[in-house]
């Protein structure tokens, strides 16, 4: 069914509209714990049912037929032990009282929705994966033959060696078990620093990414909440520096923030071609022919976008900023290495953000 | 366009989608799905339609270049749409009576696991009654399989006439329902597994069969309740669990026998055919709880029950062997058939 072989547990299916969705399976921690809350369920019911028909029974006891509710209560207890799970999956859409607080559901191999066929054979083949029992007397040989605890074994093995995680009842029903989660939301990605539309301003209008590098810079701009900054520029600086390259950039832009403004530029700006509100950062270029023009409002203060300053913003994170932004700044590749050189030859205002480098490096 | 614009415009539909699901994983049908809103077609066609959209910026999400946050939102926005559009369909009566009076017998007729669990169920019932019954010939035989304490139970149990004494034997009835039936289920269940089944299977028919023998001595106190008690009942509960464990069978033997398919295919090939096996096996386990409630303990004249026991032993074989009889045999040679009646010509 699945041509591409997951390298994780996703399982992937097609809908009569065509379309491949991915389900994600879930393994045997999280199914334990909705068999657990069944079981408690399951109890639970049986012995609301049988105080309820013992009152009955009591009630009536002067009619004679305390029996028939007793009797009642043997098969009410049949009933509910054995066809429990069948019943909720069936007509609560693959889902038992477990599996709704578990998050998960339980769907057939093509994707379908269990039917009640399916339910009631991976329901009664149950016992089979729970398979063996073991007693109390199995690990103390003076402890009574009661007390039967199934250890669920062959369920466990068959789950593991199967690609869809099925236990021997879903086998044989042609079921799979899937994580159908709540909570989950579109995540919105949000520009709030106000550098990056002016930086991807300089972007040229007829660049156009390729498709992999939007699928990166989404990626990137997904994960780089989680990261230090530092961690942020060694990621990024192998993609900035063919841009700055190409683009003419000064070489001490902070990759981060390049990225970052490509990543505006490619899905959050509007292609309409209206000019940025800039701020106060309006007159600065970040182009290498424009290093040695004078620069507006920003007069000779430091360079907004550059790596030293990046660090002592107040968006970033404080762990790595502040006191040492030059730090944060080192780099661990060998065309780093060289940039860094290159700029500190280029660049007076540079020399200060790669001075710690060295010293660092001499300690 | 970019990618903002697109999803600005698109989430409104999404968010709608989300809100239609939550109200039909909560209360099974969305708010316009009423008899006020034209019997809920409006509610449905709302639903599909905003589904395919989803479906579409699904399919479409490579050429828009979505961030692959918002493709895995649309992974779970159409799963969890795909799960409340294509709900689990409910037992068909139609169907199941097609495969309970059809393919059910055919099956049973034809396939070796019955004749197998059929043979070491009644086989070994036979042979342990026969040993629980002659205590001269093989002594203490009865209280070793069964137990002593458990032999007196039963013969406590079965020492009031049922005449008279509705009470005792309603609340047994219930029990024994429970019990007998429970060993069925189990049965089937570990045929999956071969051994733990005839182990079951097998020990089950030993007691029972030590039981009946043991009952059928002449000096067993409550013999005659004993076998006014069973007799009704007993020719669809003991052919049931038979039947039951043969099904369970058939999946056991799909992991060994796999007719050239992949072993998990032949074991779900093997368990679609049991179905109709196991659910001929319900319908003789209701059967049976339903006789066991209402016949057995009642104070009808034994020759009633015995009646009731032959009628059902005899419908049992024309389930088995009329309805079951090959059809295609029957159709390729009707006049070689008839020509074996003594009457036919």
């Amino acid at each position: 069914m699945d041509s591409r072989a997951a390298l994780d547990t996703t399982i992937a299916v097609v809908t009569p509209e065509n379309i491949a969705f991915d389900y994600q399976l879930a393994g045997p921690c999280r199914r334990l714990p909705a068999y657990l809350i069944d079981c408690g369920v399951r109890w639970g019911v049986i012995i609301l049912v049988m105080i309820a028909l013992t009152f009955a029974g009591i009630l009536s006891s002067a009619g004679g037929y305390s029996s028939f509710y007793l009797a009642a209560g043997f098969i009410l207890y049949f009933l509910i032990s054995w066809f429990y799970g069948t019943v909720l999956e069936t007509y609560f859409n693959g889902r038992t009282v477990g599996k709704w607080a578990c998050g998960i559901r339980a769907i057939d191999t093509e994707g379908r929705p269990i039917s009640g066929k399916r339910a009631l054979l991976r329901n009664l083949l149950r016992i089979a994966d729970m398979f063996p029992l073991v007693t109390l007397s199995t690990f103390f040989v003076e402890a009574p033959n009661i007390l039967f605890i199934p250890t669920g074994m062959i369920g466990l093995l068959t789950m593991m060696s199967t690609s869809r995680m099925q236990r021997l009842g879903d086998l044989a029903a042609g079921t799979m078990v899937i994580v159908d989660e709540r909570g989950w939301r579109l995540p919105v990605a949000k520009v709030d620093d106000p550098r990056v539309p002016a930086l991807a301003s300089f972007f040229p209008g007829d660049y156009r990414v390729s498709r992999s590098m939007a699928k990166t810079l989404a990626i990137y701009a997904e994960r780089r909440h989680y990261l230090t900054p530092a961690r942020r520029r060694e990621i990024a600086r192998h993609l900035a520096i063919p841009l700055i390259d190409r683009f003419d950039f000064r070489p001490d832009v902070d990759p981060d923030l390049l990225m970052y403004a490509l990543y505006y530029q490619v899905f959050l700006s509007d292609s309409s071609g209206e000019v940025a509100d800039l701020g106060p950062l309006a007159g600065f270029s970040p182009l290498r022919r424009d290093q040695n023009k004078p620069r507006g409002l920003m007069g000779d203060s430091t360079n907004p976008i550059s790596t030293a300053a990046h660090g002592s913003k107040p968006n970033s994170t404080p762990r790595a900023g502040g006191n040492m932004p030059a730090t944060a700044a080192m780099g661990k590749t060998v065309v780093a290495q060289q940039r860094s050189e290159a700029t500190s030859q280029t660049s007076d205002k540079n020399i200060g953000t790669v001075q710690p480098r060295t010293t660092r490096q001499e300690e | 366009m970019n990618v903002s614009k697109l999803l600005e415009k698109r989430r409104v539909q999404w968010s709608e989608l989300e809100r239609l699901c939550d109200a039909m994983e909560i209360r099974g049908r969305t708010e316009k799905t009423g008899f006020k809103h034209h019997q809920g077609a409006e509610g449905i066609a709302r639903f599909s339609t905003l589904y395919r959209a989803a479906c579409a910026d699904l399919a479409l999400a490579d050429a828009y270049q979505l961030p692959p946050g918002t493709v895995t939102y649309l992974h779970r926005l159409v799963a969890r749409a795909h799960n409340q559009l294509y709900r689990a369909d409910k037992f068909e009566s139609q169907l199941w009576s097609t495969v309970l009076f059809e393919t059910a017998p055919q099956q049973i007729f034809s396939d070796p696991c019955v004749r197998v669990a059929t043979i070491v169920f009644f086989g070994l019932f036979a042979l342990s009654m026969f040993l629980g019954l002659n205590d001269g010939v093989f002594p203490g035989f009865a209280d070793r399989i069964v137990g002593t304490e458990t032999l007196s139970q039963m013969e406590e149990g079965f020492a009031k006439p049922i005449e008279g004494s509705l009470d005792h034997y309603v609340s047994m009835s219930g029990h024994y329902i429970q019990h007998n039936t429970g060993i069925g289920l189990r049965c089937f269940a570990y045929g999956i597994l071969l051994i733990p089944c005839l182990v079951t299977l097998a020990f089950n028919a030993i007691a029972l069969g030590t039981m009946f023998g043991y009952m059928a001595r002449p000096d067993a106190v409550g013999g005659d309740n004993f076998f006014e008690f069973v007799t009704a009942h007993g020719p669809f509960e003991l052919t049931a669990i038979a039947l039951a464990a043969a099904a369970g069978l058939r999946i056991g033997v799909g992991l060994f026998h796999t007719d050239g398919l992949a072993r998990t295919e032949s074991i779900r090939v093997n368990a679609l055919k049991a179905v109709p096996v196991m659910a001929s096996s319900a319908l003789l386990f209701t059967l049976a709880a339903i006789t066991e409630g209402f016949i057995s303990p009642s104070p009808l004249p034994y020759l009633v029950k015995a009646i009731w026991s032959v009628l059902s032993s005899g419908l049992i074989s024309f389930y088995f062997v009329v309805l079951g009889f090959p059809r295609e045999v029957l159709a390729s040679s009707p006049a070689a058939l008839a020509g074996d009646q003594p009457d036919g010509t």
